[in-house]
C-alpha cells in the first residue's frame, strides 16, 4: 500500500498495473497462465480434462488450509497446528465410523467440536495470554497429535464409502472437492470484505493498535480468527479422508508448508492485514500445478524438486521483489546526483 | 469297514506320536531355536506408527512367547526420532533386558547404539533396515529382508500376462530407498528391453503416502495412454488412486505388488468392470520379524538358530492361476490388516484396532 505509493510516483505510466487492488491478483494470475502455458508446451498431459480432475480435489484441499492459514497471518499470526488439526480430522472422520456410513455425521461433529476447541485453545494463548503465535500453535500441534495417536495408534483405515463419494465424488463434470473450496472462497470473500465484522477484522489485523483506539475489540478478532482457521483445516481433513481413501493419520504434515506458501504468493502480508483470498486460493491451483508439471515432465524426482522450486521462487519474486521500485530507486538518485551518500 | 495295512500302520504310528507327545507335551511344543537358558526379549521400532507395525509387533510378541525360556517381552516405538531410537535401545539394555530385536529405520546412524549394547554382552538382532556394520563385531546377526526376489517373482509373473512385452509402471517410496533399488534389480534381471520402464529412473517416487500416490498416478495416468502393468511395492497405497482409470474411462491394468486386506477386497469389487484388471501380490512380509526374533532367542538361550538367514518374502496372491492362493478379501475386518502374514486375521484386526 505504501509500496504502491513510491512505485507509482516513480512510474506513473505504470501506475493502472501497480494498483494495489490489482497487483496481488495480477501477479498470481499471470504467474498462473505462464505456468499453464508451460504445461501446454512441455507437459500437455497435465491440463488434460483427466489430469485436471485427478489433481483439483488436492488443489481444493491446498486452497481451503490457505484460507485458514490467512486468516491467522491478517491477524499477523501463524498457525502451526495445521497438521495436527487436518491430521486429527482424517483420523476422527475414518476411525470413529469404522466403515458405517451412519455414524459418519456424528463423526464429522466430533471432528468440529475438536476443531473449535484446538481453535479457543489457540486463540486464548495468542490473543489472552499474549504468547508468541509459533510458540502457541507448536504446542497445540503437539496436543493434536497426542489426540490423533490417542484415536488412531497412529493407523490408517479405510473411509466410509459415503465421505468416499461425497469428496473423491464429481458433480457436473467437477471434482466436488473444488465446489467445497469454491463456497469456502465465496463465504469467506463475502464475510470479510462485505460485512462490518469482517471490515472490522481486516482493520485490526493492519494496525491492532489503531484499531483498539477506535474501539474495536481486537483480542476477540484475534482469538476468533485462530477458530475459524481450525474449522477450515477440519473441513479440508475430512476431504482428504474421502480423497484418499486410505489416508494416513499424519496427512496434515504434507499441508503446512503449501499453506504458508499459498498465502504468501497470494499477496498477503505475513505481518498482517489485508488478505487476498481469491489470489490464494488461485494460487492453491498455481502450486498444485506445478507439482503436477513437474511429475508430468517425467525427469527424475531431483530436477522435478527443483523445478518446484525454481518456479516457487519465481512466483515469489514475482510479486515480492519490487522490481520497478528497486530499479528506479537505483537509477533515479544516480540522475539527480544523490548516490553520494553511497559513495560517502 | 475295513482297513488296509498301510492305513493300519499310519494309525499306529500315529497314535504313537500322539502318546509320546501327550508324555511331554512342553517339550514336543518348543521349538528348536529355543533352548533351556532363561532371558528376556525386548523388540525395538523405530517407528510404530502404522498398521503393518502393529502387525508386525503382535508377530514378533506371538513368536518370542512361543519359547517358554522368554520370561518377559517389552517394546519400545521410537516414533520415527532417532535419538528417541537410540535411547530406548540404550534404556533397555541397561533395564537388564537379554535379547534385543531392533528395526533400525534410521539406517547406520544407529550403529553406534547397537555396536555399545552388542559390546556389553547383550543379544542384539537388527532386522529388515540395514544399519552397516558387521555380525559378530557390531551385532550376533543381521535379518534383512531379500527384496530382489520380490522384484524377479513380480516380473516372471509379468511375463505370463503379458509375454510379448509392454509398458510398465514402477512405484516405490521415498527418493533413493534401497528397497526400491534392489526391487527394480529384481524386475530388470527378468525383463527385457521389450518391457517398457514409463516413470523417470528408478522408479515414481510416492513416500508411500496414499495421496501422493494418487497426484504421481494422476500424472502418469494422463501422460501414458497405454499403461500395461503396475509395479508397486507397496498395493494397499494404490487403492485410492486406481480408480482414476475407471474415470478417464479406462480399465484398471494389471498390478504386481503387495497384499492388503483393501486391496485384495478393491480388486473383488473392480474386477467385473475391469477386463484388465488382474493381481499379483507378494508377501508384505510382516514375518520378517519372527526370524529376526529366532535369532535372537536362539542366541539369548542356547537354542539352536534357524537355517534361515535372510527372508524371502512367499508369493502370495495370483488372481490369474490362483496359485498359491486366489485374491483375498476379509471385508468383516479392518483394510488395513494383511492377510499374508502367520498372525490370523482376527488377530491382526485386534492389534490394529487396539487404540
Amino acid at each position: 500500500m505504501d509500496l504502491t505509493g513510491d512505485t507509482a510516483t516513480a512510474l506513473p505510466d505504470a501506475r493502472l498495473f501497480l494498483l494495489p487492488r490489482a497487483k496481488s491478483f495480477l501477479t498470481v494470475v499471470i504467474s498462473t497462465v505462464v505456468l499453464v502455458l508451460a504445461c501446454l508446451l512441455f507437459a500437455p498431459s497435465s491440463v488434460t480434462w483427466g489430469a485436471l480432475s485427478g489433481s483439483l480435489p488436492f488443489a481444493a484441499i491446498i486452497a481451503i488450509v490457505g484460507l485458514g492459514q490467512l486468516l491467522v497471518v491478517q491477524q499477523g499470526g501463524f498457525d502451526l497446528s495445521l497438521a495436527g488439526g487436518v491430521s486429527l480430522a482424517v483420523v476422527i472422520s475414518t476411525h470413529y465410523p469404522q466403515g458405517d456410513n451412519a455414524l459418519l455425521l456424528p463423526a464429522v461433529l466430533m471432528a468440529v467440536a475438536c476443531a473449535i476447541l484446538a481453535g479457543l485453545v489457540n486463540g486464548v494463548l495468542v490473543s489472552l495470554f499474549r504468547l508468541n503465535a509459533i510458540v502457541a500453535t507448536i504446542g497445540v500441534n503437539a496436543l493434536l497429535y497426542g489426540a490423533v495417536f490417542a484415536v488412531s495408534g497412529g493407523v490408517p483405515k479405510t473411509t466410509t464409502t459415503l465421505l468416499a463419494a461425497i469428496a473423491g465424488g464429481q458433480t457436473a463434470g467437477l471434482p466436488n472437492a473444488v465446489y467445497f473450496a469454491l463456497a469456502t472462497l465465496v463465504v469467506f470473500s463475502f464475510v470479510s470484505k462485505k460485512t462490518v465484522a469482517g471490515r472490522r477484522f481486516e482493520a485490526i489485523g493492519d494496525n491492532p493498535l489503531a484499531a483498539r483506539s477506535a474501539g474495536l475489540r481486537v483480542r476477540h478478532h484475534q482469538l476468533l480468527a485462530y477458530v475459524y482457521a481450525q474449522l477450515l483445516y477440519c473441513m479440508a481433513g475430512v476431504l482428504v479422508a474421502g480423497i484418499t481413501r486410505e489416508p494416513t493419520a499424519f496427512q496434515g504434515n504434507s499441508l503446512l508448508l503449501p499453506s504458508v506458501a499459498v498465502v504468501v504468493l497470494g499477496g498477503t502480508s505475513l505481518l498482517g492485514g489485508r488478505g487476498f483470498p481469491v489470489s490464494t486460493v488461485i494460487a492453491a491451483f498455481f502450486l498444485n500445478q506445478l507439482s503436477q508439471f513437474a511429475l508430468a515432465v517425467g525427469v527424475p524426482y531431483s530436477a522435478q524438486t527443483i523445478i518446484q522450486a525454481l518456479a516457487l521462487g519465481f512466483g515469489i519474486g514475482v510479486y515480492s521483489v519490487r522490481w520497478t521500485a528497486n530499479l528506479f530507486k537505483q537509477t533515479k538518485p544516480t540522475l539527480k546526483g544523490g548516490n553520494n551518500e553511497v559513495l560517502g | 469297514m475295513k482297513f488296509s495295512a498301510k492305513r493300519k500302520l499310519a494309525f499306529a504310528a500315529a497314535a504313537a506320536v500322539a502318546a509320546l507327545g501327550c508324555s511331554n507335551l512342553a517339550l514336543a511344543d518348543t521349538p528348536s531355536w529355543c533352548g533351556p537358558k532363561q532371558a528376556t526379549l525386548a523388540l525395538l521400532d523405530g517407528y510404530g506408527g502404522n498398521s503393518w507395525r502393529q502387525v508386525t509387533t503382535a508377530s514378533g510378541k506371538e513368536e518370542a512367547l512361543k519359547c517358554p525360556s522368554i520370561t518377559k517381552y517389552e517394546y519400545a516405538d521410537g516414533q520415527g526420532d532417532t535419538q528417541k531410537s537410540i535411547s530406548d535401545i540404550k534404556a533397555m539394555a541397561a533395564k537388564g533386558i537379554d535379547a534385543l530385536v531392533v528395526f533400525p529405520d534410521a539406517g547406520p546412524a544407529m550403529l553406534p547404539a547397537i555396536t555399545s549394547v552388542y559390546k556389553s554382552g547383550k543379544v542384539i538382532v537388527p532386522y529388515r533396515v540395514e544399519a552397516g556394520g558387521k555380525p559378530g563385531v557390531n551385532y550376533n546377526k543381521f535379518i534383512g529382508t531379500d527384496f530382489k526376489n520380490d522384484g524377479i517373482n513380480w516380473a516372471n509373473w509379468i511375463k505370463g500376462v503379458l509375454p510379448n512385452g509392454g509398458n510398465l509402471l514402477f512405484l516405490s517410496g521415498p527418493a533413493g530407498n534401497s528397497q526400491g533399488l534392489d526391487e527394480l534389480a529384481g524386475l530388470k534381471s527378468v525383463l527385457g528391453p521389450e518391457y517398457k520402464f514409463l516413470n523417470p529412473e528408478p522408479f515414481d517416487v510416492t513416500n508411500w503416502d496414499p495421496a501422493l500416490t494418487q497426484k504421481v498416478l494422476t500424472a502418469e495416468i494422463a501422460k501414458n495412454p497405454k499403461i500395461d502393468v503396475i509395479v508397486s511395492d507397496f498395493g494397499p497405497s494404490l487403492v485410492g488412486a486406481l480408480p482414476l482409470f475407471e474415470k478417464s474411462g479406462r480399465s484398471i491394468p494389471a498390478l504386481a505388488t503387495s497384499d492388503g486386506n483393501s486391496l485384495g477386497c478393491f480388486w473383488t469389487d473392480h474386477h467385473k468392470n475391469n477386463p484388465d484388471f488382474k493381481l499379483f501380490t507378494v508377501s508384505t512380509e510382516n514375518d520378517n520379524v519372527r526370524l529376526a526374533v529366532q535369532w535372537a532367542v536362539a542366541a539369548a538361550t542356547g537354542g539352536t538358530p534357524p537355517t534361515e538367514e535372510i527372508f524371502k518374502g512367499p508369493v502370495f496372491e495370483n488372481s490369474v492361476t490362483g496359485q498359491p492362493n486366489p485374491v483375498q478379501c476379509r471385508s468383516d475386518l479392518p483394510g488395513a490388516i494383511y492377510l499374508s502374514a502367520q498372525l490370523p486375521a482376527e488377530k491382526q484386526a485386534a492389534a490394529v484396532n487396539s487404540k
